[in-house]
């Protein structure tokens, strides 16, 4: 349900970038959203592209790039992949280990089309 | 539009003060029973020669956390302290701050912002209990956000050193993404729920600072195993602080009380 709301955010920052460069169109959008952001990238992107209707993005091809977790292991310092948050490290096997990506949640960037 | 729920409301939420209540009517006439698509068939099969990539960075919760951290200074310069109450729905959010109400005024001046969809329930309860509050009703929205708070508390006259309480809306999943500008947030659970709700809901548990596990007086009626809940809790968020209370008996209660008094002697400079 969230999505909704940072569907329209992202609506909002596109308009004002749009604006700030004076763009005939946006053509595409790219949004990073990683694993542990707290958003389900299919939810958000039905909510885009219902919310988008009649905006600056509404013919805008949405890019969504995936980032998958990674965390760094207290004990050995080794970085890994990681799917839940509560990941024990593969490498040496100790807990607790910090979470160092997959928290994205960025417009990467806009494809415009200038006069 | 309110780009929350598409309701066409101008922000979506309203804010009601219990001691001036009036009823409201809001109806959609024109609601939510369409349906969109969008196929972009021509997208990128013709030639764009004045297309330019602009390169942006930009996190989409920037603006909440923008206004979340003026929220924060605010709290900082009066010196209050302030706890975002997060938990599913029925976890005893109202109950516990019932009780922390009558035990800690009039020592501290205490203020509670609600959050629930719909009605002035909650807000009453508080008022009864003794402490000033306002409800915000989102609507179709699913949580709370910064911009509400910024809201809200232009219409309440928080003292220094006070301590605010917002009772975020029963959700495990939505809050746990909008900062609000608290100063610690608070989960709660409730033993009649299962002890897997950290590793399902594990966003909420690792962005909490406190847990309280409510209830504690059902304890012999339900399966509900204590120590495994902690298990599971820590591997989502092994920075997490425990109390076991009941709110209704007031078992535990104690040490939540001491916890914010400390905390809130903290944020004062005492």
């Amino acid at each position: 349900m969230h999505e909704f709301s940072l569907a329209g955010e992202v609506i909002k920052l596109a308009r004002q970038e749009a604006e700030k460069n004076k763009a005939l169109s946006v053509n595409e959008i790219t949004i990073e959203v990683g694993n542990f952001s707290g958003i389900e990238a299919d939810a958000f992107e039905s909510a885009l592209s219902l919310l988008s209707e009649g905006s600056i993005l509404e013919k805008t091809h949405l890019n969504i790039v995936k980032i998958k977790g990674k965390g760094i292991c207290s004990a050995c310092d080794k970085d890994f992949e990681m799917n839940q948050r509560m990941g024990t490290c593969p490498i040496c096997n100790s807990f607790p280990s910090e979470i160092k990506g997959g928290n994205e949640f960025r417009v990467v960037s806009l494809m415009i089309e200038e006069e | 539009m309110c780009e929350t729920c598409g309701c066409g409301k101008p922000d979506g939420f309203t804010i009601h003060d219990p001691k001036h209540f009036h009823e409201h009517e809001h109806t959609h006439e024109n609601g939510h029973n369409h349906t969109h698509s969008h196929d972009h068939e021509s997208a990128h099969d013709h030639e764009h020669p004045n297309e330019k990539v602009i390169s942006l960075n930009i996190d989409i919760l920037s603006q909440n956390n923008i206004i979340a951290g003026m929220n924060r200074r605010f709290f900082e310069g009066r010196k209050v302290l302030c706890l975002n109450m997060v938990s599913s729905p029925g976890s005893g959010k109202t109950t516990i701050l019932e009780s922390t109400i009558s035990h800690l005024s009039p020592s501290r001046k205490l203020y509670v912002i609600e959050g629930d969809q719909q009605t002035l329930i909650d807000a009453k309860r508080i008022e009864k209990a003794g402490a000033p509050s306002l409800q915000i009703n989102t609507g179709s929205g699913c949580h709370l956000d910064a911009h509400m708070i910024e809201a809200a508390l232009t219409k309440m006259e928080i003292e220094t050193n006070a301590i605010l309480f917002i009772e975020n809306v029963g959700n495990l999943v939505c809050p746990a993404m909008f900062d609000l500008g608290e100063s610690k947030r608070v989960i709660v659970i409730s033993v009649t729920e299962g002890e897997d709700k950290p590793l399902k809901y594990a966003n909420m548990f690792e962005s909490s600072h406190v847990c309280i596990i409510n209830k504690s007086d059902l304890l012999p009626y339900v399966d509900f195993r204590t120590e495994e809940f902690i298990k599971n809790a820590t591997l989502v968020n092994h920075h997490l602080e425990f109390m076991t209370v009941s709110a209704k008996t007031g078992e535990g209660m104690n040490k939540w009380y001491d916890w914010i008094l400390r905390l809130s002697d903290q944020v004062s400079g005492h």
